[in-house]
């Protein structure tokens, strides 16, 4: 007994080992599966670990711009419908056989007869793939893939088709060979991941040796692990309370950047009441989001754009801007014959309805919780009564968008609801969001319908080039913001903490954070 | 005798077939569907041909009767299914949390009853006096203290603040001891949970401990055996304490069947591998088969432990055999 006590002392004194690349531990919220493109389970971090793995064509850059990493030189045809690819040469799995075209090839179709919901919508579009030598590929699709770079050149993992081919059913497949800078060395489900460095990949070493991923599932232990330096830092953002308390803590650095992650007002256009836009528009003036930003955020944030596009997109229209006001908000309700017709202190439709609604939102985040809250008092003092319901994830998703399917229809009447970041980077997502025709616009949990924004998704979808794009976009937020089909509140930054002693080549993603490929290795030579 | 037996038996399957029932059942009735935990965070963008091929993948397009048929006819050949979410067969998953939480339940309870109970009889037999009240008071205190921050202080104190443990885990990612060290670094991993459970536990004994121990200082067999001359301590040990640990034991029996479903908050707090936090992320998760496969195990556990107690209870209360 007493020499274990001893070896506790012993143990509990000695510096963790040191070295200039890694070992390096990062906490992960939750599990991750096994980390191949069919178990890993999250979009941030879970896709950024899994692509240390398993690697696709391009990889998005610090701007989220697609950017070829597997691939030496890719040509597109003027329609846009055919994409040319040469891969490096000598790219190789990691049990040592070559990555070839065929894999690619594999990959696509594999996909296609394996639904997944990230990949299989992403090659809906491919019409055919020819393979020539072990290097080149031809992708023809079916119409111009504005999106095509990003999904899937850009996100779609490539698989090796010798360990594949056989397999019927991925999700219970937990192989891990894949072609990227890590290789898996060890899985404890429920405790940690670890990866060590692949030192033979084609893109230079990779310049952490190895990458410890323990699963912390409460974000105020793991902040408390990261301070202790029982970590070196984790994917969770900091809460906004906790980032000053990081800036002053000695041998940690603090990087602060745009959050895509978007934390809405959804309207339920269905609603008798709420499909009047002049009602919506009053409501969104009497939420003062810079306010939100600054109590809810603590300022670690930006007010939302009514046009959705957060404000460091390279796609926001800056002159969908939007200032909210009270005088208005009253205006607007009197104009349309909004008054309280009985005096009892809430607001009347001139059929006699009174203005009441019920506000879902989510038990599990404080901050939307705060935000509902907010939006009540607001809406109180305009004559709207709004009434908070607060509960879990899966009650929530099954009222405002049962089974994830916007042709399911809906109920409920207003929601704090938000977006996770991929949304804002996908070219298509505007009309993804707002499409009347719900298997196009998948995310329109609202069924809001509008002909011009039907119009403009057609364009957006057909167009290739950026600039084009763009334009559409602009368009498009303009409609947005002019109907109010949803209100964005605020976007929260992405606030990230890291001892810098122990690594200090972090890369931030706009809009996601900085555990990702960029980070780590890369990127290759041209 | 027999008849006993098999009445028991009878009893104990009905238990078991409603228990697979419920099992089945109550997952399906929570509101939310598995497929966002099937498809991951992009489901919206699936085709409904592709949605449909996901449900089917899993058996959830069947109706209900057929699917718990299948569930029923796989659970007679000895097969929980495989997990949703990961995929793995479900008797690996819970064979790998399934230790963890012996360990860390398990020894909770041993040790917390044996405080419980040598503080118990303790406060009782010098009732009214400083170490009675003050124990009393402190056990009221913990016994309303809930467990996730009596988790977090201790952290504090003692991971963060003095650095004297590990904050989270069951071991030091990375590295493979073997032997002593390996066994030193459990260990530390497991104090701060261990102690927060079973500081959360003792009071509950504590207090039933000290009721008892109370009611048996008043009956006349213990004045018989102090007019008889006995000595004080052995009172106490041969004629109060032994009498007043049989509701102990009950609770302790009880308590033993519910080991192997963890301790959930705990766990969660200090992220450490059990049963506990695999059943709270399932149900989070809605992972329908790791629902019931672990509620299944557990519900086997507190039957067996309820047997062992029916088996030994006669052994520790001679009355029982008497009536």
């Amino acid at each position: 007994m007493c020499s274990a006590i001893v070896l506790v002392l012993v143990l509990a004194a000695a510096p963790t080992s040191s070295g200039q690349a890694g070992p390096l531990r990062i906490a992960i919220g939750r599990d991750e599966g096994s980390l191949n493109p069919y178990t890993y389970q999250t979009g941030y971090p879970g896709w950024n670990i899994m692509t240390l793995v398993y690697e696709p064509l391009f990889t998005p850059d610090a701007d989220n711009i697609p950017r070829p990493w597997l691939v030496r030189r890719h040509t597109v045809s003027p329609d846009g419908r055919t994409w040319s690819l040469t891969l490096r040469p000598n790219l190789r799995w990691h049990d040592g056989r070559p990555l070839t075209a065929d894999d690619v090839k594999f990959t696509y179709d594999y996909v296609r007869r394996h639904p997944h919901s990230r990949w299989t919508p992403q090659v809906r579009s491919i019409e055919g793939v020819e393979t020539s030598g072990p290097t080149g590929l031809t992708i023809r699709l079916d119409a111009a893939g504005s999106g095509f770079a990003a999904q899937p050149l850009a996100d779609l993992p490539i698989l090796p088709r010798h360990i594949w081919e056989g397999v019927v059913e991925p999700r219970r497949f937990n192989d891990v060979v894949g072609s990227g800078p890590y290789r898996v060395a060890e899985i404890r489900e429920g405790q940690f991941y670890r990866l060590t460095a692949n030192e033979t990949y084609f893109a230079g070493r990779p310049r952490v040796r190895e990458i410890i991923l323990p699963i912390i599932r409460d974000a105020t232990v793991t902040f408390t692990a990261l301070k202790a330096g029982e970590i070196d830092t984790t994917s969770r953002p900091l809460s906004p309370e906790v980032v000053a308390e990081f800036e002053k803590a000695a041998g940690v650095k603090v990087v602060r950047g745009a959050g895509y992650a978007s934390t809405v007002l959804q309207f339920n256009f269905e609603h008798p009441l709420l499909k009047d836009v002049r009602l919506r528009r009053a409501i969104a003036n009497a939420i003062n989001t810079r306010l939100m930003v600054r109590l809810l955020l603590l300022g670690f944030g930006a007010p939302g754009s009514p046009g959705y596009i957060h404000p460091d997109s390279p796609f926001y229209n800056p002159a969908a801007a939007f200032a909210p006001s009270k005088t208005r908000a009253v205006q607007l309700l009197n104009e349309a014959g909004y008054v309280d017709r009985n005096r009892d202190g809430v607001r009347d439709a001139p059929d006699g309805t009174p203005l009441r609604f019920t506000l879902l939102t989510l038990a599990g985040n404080p901050i939307r919780i705060r935000a509902a809250d907010l939006v009540r008092a607001w809406l109180r003092d305009l004559g709207i009564d709004a009434t908070v319901v607060a509960q879990e994830d899966a009650s929530i998703i099954a009222q405002v968008w049962p089974e994830f399917d916007a042709c399911k229809g809906r109920r409920f009447d207003m929601a704090v609801f938000g977006w996770s970041a991929p949304v804002m980077n996908r070219t298509t997502s505007l009309r993804d969001l707002f499409h009347s025709d719900c298997r196009l616009g998948t995310l329109n949990i609202g069924g809001y319908r509008s002909a011009e924004i039907d119009r403009l998704g057609a364009a957006l979808t057909a167009s290739v080039k950026p600039e084009r794009q763009k334009q559409i976009l602009f368009e498009m937020q303009r409609v947005v913001a002019a109907e109010v089909p949803v209100h964005v509140l605020f976007y929260q930054d992405g606030v990230y903490a890291y001892r810098s002693e122990r690594y200090d080549g972090w890369v931030y993603q706009k809009g996601l954070g900085i555990v990702n490929k960029l980070s780590f290795a890369g990127p290759p030579k041209p | 005798m027999w008849r006993f037996f098999a009445a028991k038996g009878a009893q104990y399957l009905l238990v078991i077939l409603l228990t697979v029932v419920l099992n089945f059942a109550l997952p399906r009735m929570m509101p939310g569907s598995p497929l966002l935990f099937l498809a991951g965070e992009e489901v919206g963008f699936l085709s409904p041909e592709q949605r449909h091929q996901l449900r089917a993948l899993h058996g959830l397009d069947e109706p209900q009767w057929r699917q718990f048929l299948a569930y029923a006819s796989n659970l007679a050949r000895g097969r929980l299914g495989y997990s949703f979410q990961r995929g793995r067969p479900i008797s690996q998953m819970i064979g790998e949390r399934l230790p963890y939480t012996l360990l860390l339940a398990g020894t909770a309870l041993v040790l917390a009853t044996l405080l419980g109970v040598i503080l118990g009889a303790a406060a009782a037999w010098r009732r009214g006096s400083g170490l009675d009240l003050g124990s009393l008071g402190l056990a009221m205190l913990l016994e309303s203290v809930p467990s996730f921050w009596l988790g977090m202080i201790l952290i504090g104190v003692f991971a963060s603040g003095l650095g004297w443990f590990p904050i989270f885990g069951a071991g030091t990612p990375g590295i493979s001891p073997a032997g002593w060290p390996l066994i030193v670094d459990r260990a530390r991993h497991l104090a701060l949970p261990l102690a927060t459970l079973t500081i959360a536990t003792t009071p509950g004994v504590y207090l039933i401990m000290r009721y008892s121990m109370l009611a048996v200082l008043g009956e006349q067999y213990i004045a018989t055996a102090r007019a008889k001359g006995a000595p004080e301590l052995a009172v106490l040990r041969r004629h109060a304490v032994r009498n007043a640990l049989l509701p102990v034991a009950t609770v302790f029996m009880l308590n033993l069947g519910f080991v192997a479903s963890g301790a959930t908050i705990v766990e969660t707090v200090f992220s450490y591998p059990g049963i506990g936090r695999l059943l709270y992320e399932a149900v989070l998760s809605r992972d329908y088969p790791v629902i019931q496969g672990t509620f299944l195990m557990i519900t086997a556990c507190v039957i067996g432990a309820n047997i062992v107690s029916d088996l030994l209870y006669p052994l520790i209360d001679p009355r029982v055999r008497e009536g």
